[in-house]
């Protein structure tokens, strides 16, 4: 993460979508195989990373999730690129 | 509940216009075999389910084609942004622009508007899952059929992946514990 600042916008949301993806697929995974360790280990160490990844992106672009959006003077929330839109 | 997260599960970037193959993968929005006929029917079969395993898969599943649909909904505004009449007209989908200009209305390629008749809630488990892997293979042949018309590498790229979530969803609800359903032929 130390090198995360010279980081594009686009590179950190690939980071968040690679660690976001790691994520999803293990969780499918155990939703039919809840007890196979290994993947218990691995889904602790994506859902860890992906947490990561999406607190470096929200630190330096904009919320992901409404709950991170800051309200000092303006509405953070409508701030980003919209899943309609195109990220530069 | 659902919370909203203002990414996609991928990047959608296209770079290119072409109204034509817009209308083409609109059928992964609205048509017989898209994401929004996918979600509707596994967070809908969810309700019937006592495994909980299965009531996860179904959920689960269910969310993320939420998410493809968005990226659907994305790569379609995205070849059409700025078009107007008359570029729909020479792509040869003037109809489409008619009833809804620039606007993604959950349609087939074929102009049929969304129907719930598409998907079924059986409560019973085998049927359903039966159901959801078809689903899953008619969803991912229906992308195959799109790259067959697909030179665009900004939209492949995307279809591809999408593609390939439909096999591994296929893997998953085979991986359900058909075991545990006997209870229902009993």
């Amino acid at each position: 993460m130390e090198n995360n600042r010279q980081l594009t916008a686009a590179q950190l949301m690939r980071k968040v979508s690679e660690a976001m993806f790691y994520v999803t697929d293990l969780n499918l995974y155990l939703d039919t195989h809840p007890d196979d360790t290994r993947a218990l280990r691995m889904f602790a160490e994506a859902a860890e990373n992906a947490k990561a990844c999406t607190e470096a992106f929200e630190k330096r672009c904009y919320p992901l999730t409404v709950c991170s959006a800051e309200c000092d003077d303006n509405w953070e929330w409508l701030v980003g690129v919209w899943p309609s839109q195109k990220m530069s | 509940m659902f919370i909203f997260t203002k990414m996609t599960q991928i990047p959608v970037r296209i770079n290119n216009k072409n109204p034509k193959l817009a209308s083409y993968i609109l059928s992964q929005y609205g048509g017989p075999d898209g994401e929004l006929g996918a979600s509707l029917r596994y967070l809908s079969q969810r309700f019937a389910q006592t495994d909980k395993s299965g009531i996860a898969l179904l959920t689960d599943i269910g969310t993320e084609e939420l998410g493809h649909l968005e990226m659907i909904g994305s790569i379609v505004t995205q070849l059409t942004k700025g078009e107007g009449a008359r570029s729909f007209d020479r792509y040869g989908v003037g109809d489409y622009y008619i009833d809804h200009a620039n606007g993604v209305y959950p349609a087939s390629a074929s102009g049929v508007p969304f129907s719930a008749a598409y998907l079924q809630s059986k409560a019973d488990p085998i049927a359903d899952i039966m159901e959801d892997m078809a689903a899953e293979q008619k969803a991912r042949a229906t992308y195959d059929n799109i790259l067959r018309m697909c030179d665009d590498p900004d939209v492949t790229n995307v279809i591809r992946y999408l593609r390939e979530r439909e096999v591994v969803h296929f893997q998953r609800f085979g991986d359900t514990n058909r075991t545990d359903l006997k209870v229902f032929f009993t």
